[in-house]
């Protein structure tokens, strides 16, 4: 029977190419993503092969995710205890260092240098170079504000040399000073290959922190001390505030905050690769149908000739196997290579990053093969069994037909689908909120198979409808009730493209209502202040002090912000100064106010304060990244775009932990001056921090939606592959019925159908399938996304928007779509000898 | 004369031994209205001829004159429009698309062509065959019999000038074979329709008014208002030949 399947594979082969391909397709993407993130992943954890240290003293990490750029304090360590750690019997030395995140290389331009969105870190010199976590390439040490060092990577990129005026900004202000060390990027936890700025000691502290401190010591055990003991004597003596880990622990956590980054990069890349398996699934079931069905003639006399039910069965199986391990083994070469191609780009980024031979593990070789073959057989399963089914007799007959079993039982998986879909969705509505989006996305994915099960009932009865605005010429006709003949194959190739384009239209529907909603709440949070001055990353406090002497600036308002912690709920604390939520920004208090926010006041998002059921006059618990506060809530507001934190008066925030570096400037300016000019002088003021942009409110409020319209094209980019795939199944479908029908297309051409007329045949059958898939997935994707924008409606989707343009043409690109995929099988049918054609027996 | 061949070749094949000459210098006229068999063994070039005739194939010698048009000198496209406006088939087996009504297949090379049936025709045309209470059935609900009814009246539906009919009667049972053959034979003493059949069963060949007898790709003989026994006595005398 392997023979026979081997045989069979290699006489169809044509037949099983565009079969291969969505196997291969589908490898391809499981085996690039493991590759890229094994291979990157195992690059990074060079750069931290060990610390240089025996043991690491640092403050205790209270914000899991603490993101690296924000007005936060850095939590840390004095230098008092680095002497009482010396005193530690055990310990030869201990060496404090300053390493934080947040300052831009300025290039030779003025500009800021791109690292490629790896955040800049800026560091103190070390007493003992060992100890640290870069190393110094070239030149000395700096001394004083007038020296500084930057990493080789960014020095080869920007040009600059030893000598060389260099001009930084760090969160206290910008600074020129001549460069005298070149040392390597940081090499030490997640922010391995990060540019860094270098000072010595004193001056880091004074720039990076505002005041003196060590962000972690480096402790040296006298050789032959047992570390694990020294380190017992160590955490004795600090308490439980301070973190106290041996080298091997701090490369593990580090090597562990990689996997898990990694880990969230993967599984998106994954699940992308699992819709573009899960659409290629329904071109294998489509493919092994119809050539079962051709075959049956052939499989019917193997029954007769003695074949038992699961020889037949093991047969159709084992060409499964093939084409699945002939699609794994091109689709892993394929993923290699991308991942390849990938690594190559990086590389040639220049990020010091050490390069990694392509990590291809044995455990992505066999998930690559077990996905493949796993969803090829899985797939041809239902035509193989349905072949073994076919009795003797069949070969027999002229008009042999494999038996199928009646839509009465996919009509009824189908409805209980849909009817748990139904359920799904009532809980979605009474639960309400971001969990509630969990149960709607579930509840889709239920719509979908749900929709699948019942397609073919549907197709025939949409696909005269959806056709009838294409007349009623012979061609037409006969287009149309092709795509009607068979309505499981139809709908199933219809399918595949409705769950892409449900995906993508759910998305944009849901992508639109957000930026209508950012754009709405913008508008009516736009108070007073009439210029905005903001910057990627946390800004010098120097800024705003420059901005209020500007004429014309009537006041100026700050605000900070850092993450925080609410009970478990990831939240963004914000400081602000006084009267900053009455006027510059428009607020709408539900209950409570900002009248004297007072110390150790908090004013929240109602959202929140619902969540958490926290009402005007209780008291909460705040955790920030130096520890946790009790705080009052003065207020409860409406939801704010700009603000959407916990808000606090400037002062509590630098209790909390909150330093001196800002977020963003709230800028009101003076009755009866000139907007434009104030905005120029303002602009003009701030030469020296490139980063900074005075934005008024119209050009911030479209500062705020680009991240959505990133976020939108990364998906739209990966779902392509999955369209793509669909329309394979269409090229598939069309090609495998012109080789079945080709007596039918001899016939017509006989009798005087010419080649346009054929072709416009096909293009129909074409068109109604993509029409069918796309409109169906249309609708569904547009009522989830209405649903989830309802239940969302008051966590920051507050306004629907259905770009109904952008969805036309959605549905008028499937359609010439399927223009396209009739091209190559019309051009095949056309070219069928009509003699030959009405002898095939 | 509705269609006439001279020195009509076809040879597969280019050189010596590989060269196979299915035809060889047949000059045939068929004359208007008349209803012409073409009878010879298996492998004689009958249904060759036929694919000439009907510009389904080229011939590689000689000509095809269909009225005043030379189907030799026509390309792809132009045959097709031929093969569409002013020719009818009717095959053995096959004939009709299963997901066609039997009227919608009586009129599909009309609709292929844009034209509007003539409907007093048609009429005429359907009634001759008997079929008008299943015209809105399938293929794959009429009988065999039923069917080659069906594709002989689209055959005729557009009034060709030339209806070919290759072995109409080779799946029937002799009173569908009787049927099929009588309506051949009376669209052309009726309507005045040309008529052209390769056949080998004498008896069909019989409702013919001409036989022509074809062996190894050349014409041998014909025989005019045939009979049943005249076709089997002349079709003996011709494979005495080829024995002597």
């Amino acid at each position: 029977m392997l023979k026979l399947g081997l045989r069979s594979v290699l006489a169809h082969r044509l037949r099983f190419v565009l079969c291969t391909i969505a196997v291969l397709l589908g490898v391809a993407f499981v085996g690039g993503a493991l590759i890229f993130t094994d291979t990157l992943s195992a690059a990074l954890k060079k750069n931290f092969a060990g610390h240089p240290a025996d043991i690491v003293v640092s403050p205790v990490v209270t914000l899991k995710n603490n993101p690296g750029l924000s007005n936060a304090r850095a939590a840390t360590l004095s230098s008092d205890l680095a002497s009482r750690i010396a005193a530690v019997p055990g310990v030869a030395g201990t060496d404090p260092q300053l390493l934080v995140p947040g300052g831009q290389i300025l290039g030779t331009d003025g500009k800021p240098t791109d690292a490629f969105g790896l955040p800049t870190y800026a560091a103190g010199w070390p007493h003992d170079g060992h100890t640290a976590t870069f190393r110094l390439l070239d030149g000395k040490p700096p001394w004083g504000q007038q020296q500084l060092g930057i990493d080789q990577p960014t020095a080869k990129r920007e040009g600059y040399e030893i000598g060389d005026q260099v001009k930084v900004i760090t969160p206290a202000k910008a600074i020129t000073a001549t460069l005298t060390a070149i040392t390597s990027p940081n090499l030490s936890g997640t922010s391995a290959g990060a540019p860094l700025i270098t000072f010595d000691a004193a001056t880091a502290q004074l720039l990076l922190l505002g005041r003196p401190g060590w962000t972690s010591i480096s402790v040296a055990v006298h050789p032959g001390q047992d570390v694990a003991t020294v380190s017992k004597a160590i955490t004795e003596l600090v308490g439980k505030d301070v973190s106290v880990r041996t080298a091997a622990q701090v490369s593990a956590d580090a090597e562990s905050a990689l996997d898990d980054s990694f880990g969230g990069f993967s599984a998106v890349l994954l699940l992308f690769a699992g819709i573009a398996l899960f659409v290629g699934t329904f071109l294998i079931i489509n493919t092994f149908a119809m050539l079962v069905a051709q075959r049956s003639r052939e499989l019917g006399m193997l029954r007769a000739i003695g074949a038992s039910r699961g020889q037949i069965t093991r047969t159709v199986l084992t060409e499964a196997l093939v084409i699945g391990a002939v699609g794994s083994t091109l689709g892993l070469m394929l993923g290699a290579g991308v991942a390849a191609a990938l690594q190559a780009f990086y590389k040639s980024l220049d990020l010091a990053i050490p390069g990694s031979n392509l990590q291809v593990s044995v455990t992505t070789v066999i998930a690559c093969y077990a996905v493949g073959i796993g969803v090829t057989l899985l797939a041809a399963y239902p035509a193989a069994r349905r072949a073994g089914k076919l009795s003797p007799v069949a070969a027999m007959r002229d008009d042999a037909s494999v038996p199928e079993r009646s839509l009465l039982v996919r009509l009824l998986i189908g409805g209980f689908l849909l009817l748990m879909t139904a359920i799904l969705c009532g809980a979605a509505f009474t639960l309400r909120g971001l969990p509630a989006t969990i149960l709607l996305g579930l509840a889709a994915a239920l719509a979908l198979l749900g929709v699948v099960m019942t397609s073919p009932l549907i197709s025939r009865y949409a696909v005269r409808g959806l056709m009838s605005p294409f007349g009623r010429k012979a061609p037409v006709t006969l287009g149309r009730r092709n795509a009607e003949r068979n309505p499981r194959r139809t709908s199933a190739t219809a399918s595949a493209l409705m769950i892409s384009l449900a995906l993508i239209s759910g998305l944009v529907v849901i992508a639109a209502s957000a930026k209508a909603s950012i754009n709405q709440n913008l508008k009516d949070t736009i108070g007073t202040a009439e210029l905005l001055v903001s910057a990627d990353e946390p800004f010098s406090s120097q800024v705003g002090d420059k901005v209020a002497k500007v004429n014309g600036v009537a006041s100026v308002h700050r605000v900070r912000q850092m993450p925080g912690d609410l009970d478990g709920n990831r939240i963004t604390v914000a400081g602000v100064d006084d009267g900053t939520i009455d006027g510059p920004i428009s607020t709408r208090f539900e209950s409570g106010s900002a009248n004297g926010l007072k110390d150790g006041q908090a004013v929240i998002p109602r959202n929140l304060a619902r969540q958490l059921k926290l009402t005007v006059g209780e008291k909460f618990v705040l955790t920030t990244t130096t520890g946790k506060q009790t705080l009052t809530v003065a207020g409860i507001i409406a939801p704010n775009r700009q603000l959407n934190a916990v808000i606090l008066a400037l002062p509590t925030f630098s209790q909390v932990g909150g330093g001196t570096t800002d977020t963003t400037l709230y800028v009101e300016v003076a009755d009866g001056t000139d907007f434009a000019t104030v905005r120029q002088t303002v602009a003009s003021q701030l030469t020296d921090y490139p980063t900074v942009e005075v934005r008024d409110q119209q050009a911030y409020a479209q500062s705020q939606r680009q991240p959505i319209n990133l976020v939108l094209a990364a998906i739209a980019m990966l779902l392509t592959l999955a369209i793509l795939i669909a329309i394979l199944g269409i090229v598939n479908t069309l090609a495998l019925g012109v080789i079945e029908r080709t007596r039918e297309i001899g016939l017509l051409r006989a009798i005087g159908m010419d080649g346009p007329q054929l072709r416009r045949m096909l293009q129909v059958e074409a068109i109604a399938i993509a029409l069918l898939g796309s409109l169906l997935g249309l609708l569904i994707g547009v009522l989830f996304g209405m649903a989830i924008q309802n239940v969302m409606k008051e966590d920051g989707l507050s306004v629907l928007d259905i770009p109904v343009l952008q969805l036309a043409i959605a549905v008028v690109v499937s359609a010439a779509v399927g223009v396209l995929a009739a091209v190559w099988p019309s051009r095949r049918a056309a070219k069928l000898d009509v003699l030959r054609a009405i002898a095939t027996e | 004369m509705a269609i006439r061949t001279s020195g009509l070749g076809k040879s597969y094949g280019t050189t010596g031994d590989t060269r196979v000459e299915a035809l060889a210098d047949v000059s045939l006229e068929f004359g208007k209205g008349r209803f012409t068999a073409i009878m010879g063994p298996s492998g004689s070039g009958k249904s060759t001829l036929l694919h000439c005739l009907a510009g389904l194939d080229r011939p590689t010698a000689g000509q095809v004159m269909l009225g005043d048009v030379e189907l030799t000198r026509l390309d792809e496209k132009r045959l097709t429009h031929l093969r569409r406006d002013r020719i009818g088939f009717v095959f053995q087996a096959f004939n009709l698309v299963p997901t066609l009504t039997a009227l919608e297949n009586i009129t599909l090379p009309l609709d292929l062509a844009n034209r509007k049936a003539d409907a007093e025709w048609l009429d005429k045309v359907i009634t001759t065959i008997g079929l008008q209470d299943r015209l809105k059935h399938k293929p794959s609900e009429l009988s065999g019999g039923q069917q080659q009814r069906v594709a002989c009246a689209r055959a005729l539906a557009s009034r060709p000038e030339v209806v070919f009919a290759d072995e109409p009667t080779g799946n029937l049972d002799s009173r569908s074979s009787a049927d099929v053959l009588g309506f051949l034979h009376r669209s052309v003493r009726d309507f005045g329709q040309t008529v052209v059949m390769v056949t080998h069963d004498p008896t069909a060949a019989s409702y013919a008014d001409r036989v022509v007898f074809l062996a190894d790709g050349r014409l041998q003989d014909e025989l005019l208002d045939p009979t049943a026994d005249s076709v089997l006595e002349r079709m003996k005398k011709l494979d005495t030949q080829e024995a002597g």
